[in-house]
């Protein structure tokens, strides 16, 4: 588990792991792996709620909970830059991880796949595939997209890429609708 | 769609809704309690916890800590740092804050315990106790892991309350075991009856309580036995005394030893220190002297002074009586000599005695009076003086003794030297008298003569020489006796001589003379007599040295008068021996005549030399022995050869053997043998022989000539005249002294016809006949008055003869006139005889011979 701060492993230690290895397309046990899903989310959620480390909103944007929307945020220098997070669940799932994706930021960096997907460090995929099936959603937001965002948020925010939303609040409104 | 899902979603929901926790940093909040400190809202000390975490005030963790400790009654300070997570600095703090406030806690290395603690271990204990009858401090203490002192100190006060029992030298025993040890030091010591050391006692105890408590009983120290011990004396349950601690003498013991040198020292007057000492007093001296202190403590023993009145009476009792006493005999026999010596000291009358000369002490315990030792001592002088005045008494056994001597060492020196030192002196005798006596008293003569061959020894290589030159100083001393070399070497010999009273002799001596010796009961005289001796002999030796010395400068005097006439007398009658002796050769070619006058000349002449000779080399030697000689003076009478041959053996060594070689040649036929043998004599006794030269010859016999002269006028015997008559022609003719007897006369006659002319000598013969008829009718009758006128006549004849010979120039010319006279003379002689002859026919042999010669 090298490559990750310790902050970041002791916390993603005490999300509870996933027993069911199941995709969205095997029906109940989808649901039962779904179930699962959400209590992860919960537990991680709620802890970074108690840490003061709340990062980040996220939703089933469909019934089957394939799809998810959501927000997530990042507070630098004072000041709160806030993204759309988008992802589906792989047909794969569990042993492909989803593709998060920051739409908003796409282009700006080159840490990024075309579509806004986040390039994730190289230990991602060996320990995703390690930790199957017990690894989930709140997993991949841990060990993915927040270590990307602490990284990456700063250096575009000092070459300007990103402006606060104070400053280009026209721009952004306009993009979020 | 699933309830449980929708339900799962609905709470995701409300999860992501719900307000987050504020939350501040450590670093935050830690400058913020800083910005608190120094804004002064909290003005109390804040401590922080080794993790750095948090903040906690000194109160709180002093209650943390009270709490600690109130929970376990025992903490250590390093676990209350672990426990409140305070620095180790602060909780000690805070600890010894705590314990000084509070009386019932205590800081002890490191630990904080309280009161209630040592409670329960106290009560802990004593169960234990009560179980095992003893435990040692130590043993707790290792238990606790706390000082065995600390233990001690705790425990000491619960001793009797908390803990039902003894603490005793670093043990804790229940009562009914200290009684019962405690029965067992009564026991022992109640058992005890001579002085002993405690600790021997206890060990024993030790060795039998190991035995009934078996394995499992613990040693018990001696100090617990003696703890008891000394509560026992003090209860006084055992009784003595305790000295240094553990030297313990019961009160038996020491009433009996008490009461044993009491009742000693009362019945006996004197203690031994020997005695005292096998009672167990270790210095009788300070402890007789502290309890009895009118006693006098001597070298071995202690003595009441009752001794010394008993020893002083006696001691006066002899000084009255003029006798002797032994302190040792008097004194109790366990007295030794050096305590008899100290007792005399202090008797009053010895002191006096001694101090005012009446009485010595000799070899520590004899005390003699004065008056004794004047009595022993006068008779020993009376005794040695009778030895020195009978030399000639012990002069044989002196002979035998050397012999002995001799023969038993062969030592030619000292054989020498004793034969130098006989011819010295015939003092030497004495002493060999002693020595002869002794070898007889020890009765081993050989060893005797042996050592006294040693005593020789000694003195014999540097003296014998000296011996000898010594006799040669001393003969020539003889003759000039004012040499004072001489003197000195005479005193020496004399000493010599004097040290030969040996301490033996003397106590041989003195045996007989003291008869009381056996009656005392004495076993060993010699103890008693050889300091006696050895006091009395150099007063002895010094009393006859004296005597000697005054003897001998009294004797020297006369000595020298003898020897002076001795030598006057020799040089004269030698001389003229000498001179008469050469008359001798006139006759040599006739020897029968030679030898009678040989025999006459002998007879004549050197008797009477030889016995004045003998008598004065006689009272010489004498003399010098210091022996009263009588007076030589009168000794002109002839000796008998007897007398003379005991002279001679009485004269020392070589003297008299020549002595005797003088006598012999006395008896001889030759003058020649004679003078050799009288050189020899008087070489030796150290006298001179004047040698006859011509001068001395020519005066000698002008003398001898002067002499026969003056002797034939006043002679009135026809008969002597004759051979004066003869003498005086042979000076005349021959220059030579003729002592002729009457028998050689007429041969003397014959010899001078040639000499004389023919009417001289025809006068001469006829002068000789008238004698020889006088003679004869001397011989026939007396007292005829015709016989007288003859005799006149012839003796008027030799007179005018001499007279005219003496007086004229021509000798022959007055013969001639003198002739006449003669021829008248002797017709008248011729009748004379004639007459003589009818007178004596009955004497007609006597007539025959004289008409024969």
């Amino acid at each position: 588990m090298e490559g990750w701060d310790p902050t970041t492993k002791s916390t993603l230690t005490q999300i509870p792991l996933l027993t069911t290895r199941a995709g969205p397309r095997d029906g109940a046990a989808w649901t039962q792996r779904l179930k699962e899903e959400y209590k992860a989310l919960i537990a991680y959620t709620s802890m970074n709620k108690s840490k003061d480390n709340d990062w980040f909103r996220i939703s089933a944007a469909n019934p089957e909970g394939t799809r998810w929307t959501g927000k997530c945020w990042y507070i630098h220098n004072l000041l709160k830059y806030e993204f759309d997070l988008q992802f589906d669940i792989p047909v794969t799932y569990p042993a492909t991880a989803p593709e998060l994706e920051l739409p908003q930021l796409d282009g700006k960096t080159h840490k990024m796949y075309r579509g806004g997907k986040i390039c994730l460090t190289v230990h991602f995929k060996p320990l995703w595939a390690k930790n199957c099936p017990r690894f989930g959603i709140a997993h991949a937001l841990c060990l993915g997209l927040a270590p990307w965002l602490a990284a990456e948020i700063p250096i575009l925010v000092d070459s300007g890429m990103i402006k606060h939303k104070d400053d280009t609040a026209s721009s952004s409104e306009d993009q979020n609708q | 769609m699933d309830e449980e899902l929708l339900e799962l979603q609905r709470q995701f929901e409300f999860a992501q809704q719900a307000k987050s926790s504020v939350r501040l940093s450590e670093r935050n909040v830690v400058e913020l309690v800083q910005k608190l400190q120094q804004l002064g809202i909290i003005d109390f000390d804040l401590l922080h916890t080794t993790s750095g975490k948090e903040y906690i005030t000194p109160e709180q963790l002093r209650k943390e800590i009270g709490e600690e400790i109130k929970k376990l009654g025992r903490v250590s300070v390093i676990d209350l740092a672990d426990i409140t997570g305070v620095d180790l600095y602060h909780v000690e703090k805070q600890a010894e804050h705590l314990v000084s406030n509070d009386p019932n806690l205590m800081l002890v290395n490191g630990e904080i315990i309280t009161n209630s603690y040592w409670d329960g271990v106290a009560e802990e204990i004593n169960e234990r106790l009560q179980e095992c009858s003893q435990i040692v401090l130590a043993e707790i203490a290792a238990q606790l892991q706390v000082g065995s002192e600390l233990v001690l100190s705790i425990l000491e006060p619960r001793v009797g309350t908390l803990i039902k029992g003894r603490l005793e030298g670093g043990q804790l025993y229940t009562p009914a075991y200290v009684a019962r040890v405690n029965a067992m030091v009564r026991g022992a010591a109640r058992g005890v009856f001579v002085p002993l050391n405690l600790p021997a006692l206890w060990n024993s105890l030790q060795g039998l309580l190991a035995e009934t408590d078996g394995a499992s009983g613990v040693a018990v120290e001696g100090s617990f036995f003696q703890s008891l011990f000394n509560g026992l004396v003090k209860e006084g349950e055992i009784l003595g005394s305790l000295r240094a601690g553990v030297h313990w003498t019961p009160t038996v013991f020491a009433v009996a030893q008490k009461e044993c040198v009491d009742s000693f020292f009362s019945q006996n007057s004197y203690i031994d220190y020997g005695a005292v000492q096998k009672l167990g007093i270790p210095q009788p001296v300070q402890y007789l002297q502290s309890r009895y202190s009118e006693g006098i403590a001597l070298d071995t023993l202690f003595a009441h002074p009752s001794i010394v009145e008993m020893l002083d009476s006696s001691a006066e009792d002899a000084f009255e009586r003029g006798s002797w006493v032994d302190a040792l005999s008097v004194l109790p026999s366990s007295f030794s000599s050096q305590d008899a010596s100290k007792v005399l000291s202090l008797c009053p009358s010895v002191q006096n005695a001694l101090k005012s000369n009446k009485a010595i002490i000799l070899g520590d315990s004899y005390v003699f009076s004065n008056g004794f030792l004047q009595v022993l001592f006068d008779r020993l002088e009376n005794d040695t003086e009778t030895l020195n005045l009978d030399p000639s008494a012990s002069l044989g056994l002196s002979d035998s003794s050397q012999t002995n001597n001799d023969a038993s060492s062969n030592d030619a020196l000292s054989g020498s030297n004793e034969t130098g030192k006989l011819g010295l002196s015939g003092k030497q005798a004495p002493d060999k008298g002693s020595k002869k006596k002794k070898g007889k008293s020890m009765g081993n003569s050989k060893m005797e003569a042996a050592e006294v061959d040693l005593d020789y020894q000694e003195t014999a290589p540097t003296k014998s020489k000296k011996n000898q030159k010594k006799s040669k100083v001393a003969s020539s001393s003889h003759a000039s006796d004012s040499r004072p070399g001489a003197k000195k070497d005479n005193d020496k010999t004399k000493e010599d001589s004097l040290n030969c009273i040996s301490e033996e002799w003397l106590i041989q001596k003195i045996k007989p003379m003291v008869p009381d010796i056996e009656e005392q009961g004495i076993e060993d005289p010699e103890a008693f007599l050889a300091p006696l001796a050895s006091y009395l002999r150099p007063k002895l030796l010094n009393s006859l040295k004296e005597r000697r010395k005054a003897a001998f400068t009294q004797n020297a005097q006369r000595m020298k008068r003898v020897m002076d006439n001795l030598q006057r007398k020799l040089d004269e009658s030698f001389l003229n021996m000498q001179l008469y002796e050469k008359a001798l050769d006139l006759f040599e070619d006739d020897p029968s005549t030679s030898v009678l006058l040989h025999k006459h000349l002998l007879r004549s002449t050197a008797t009477p030399i030889v016995d004045f000779l003998l008598l004065d080399l006689d009272t010489h030697n004498k003399l010098k022995n210091g022996i009263e000689a009588e007076d030589s003076e009168k000794t002109e009478s002839t000796l008998s050869p007897g007398d003379r041959n005991t002279l001679a053996k009485s004269l020392p060594g070589p003297l008299s053997q020549k002595a005797l070689a003088v006598i012999e040649s006395l008896e001889a036929k030759r003058v020649e043998t004679f003078m050799t043998a009288l050189r020899a004599l008087v070489d030796e006794s150290g006298l001179v022989l004047k040698k006859l030269d011509k001068k001395l010859e020519r005066t000698l016999l002008h003398s001898y000539r002067k002499d026969l002269l003056s002797q034939i006028s006043a002679e009135s015997d026809p008969v002597s005249i004759l051979p004066k008559v003869v003498s005086l022609l042979y000076v005349q003719i021959h220059g030579k002294a003729l002592q002729a007897p009457g028998r050689a006369i007429s041969i003397a006659v014959t010899r001078l016809k040639d000499k004389l002319d023919d009417e001289a000598f025809k006068i001469l013969q006829d002068y000789q006949a008238a004698t020889v008829s006088l003679l004869a009718l001397m011989a026939g009758a007396t007292g005829d008055v015709s016989i007288f006128f003859y005799f006149t006549l012839i003796v008027f004849s030799g007179k005018t003869l001499v007279y005219l010979i003496e007086h004229t120039q021509s000798f022959y010319g007055f013969l001639f006139i003198c002739y006449i006279d003669f021829v008248l003379m002797f017709t008248y002689l011729n009748l004379a005889l004639c007459m003589l002859y009818d007178m004596s026919q009955k004497n007609s042999h006597k007539f025959t011979t004289i008409v024969m010669v």
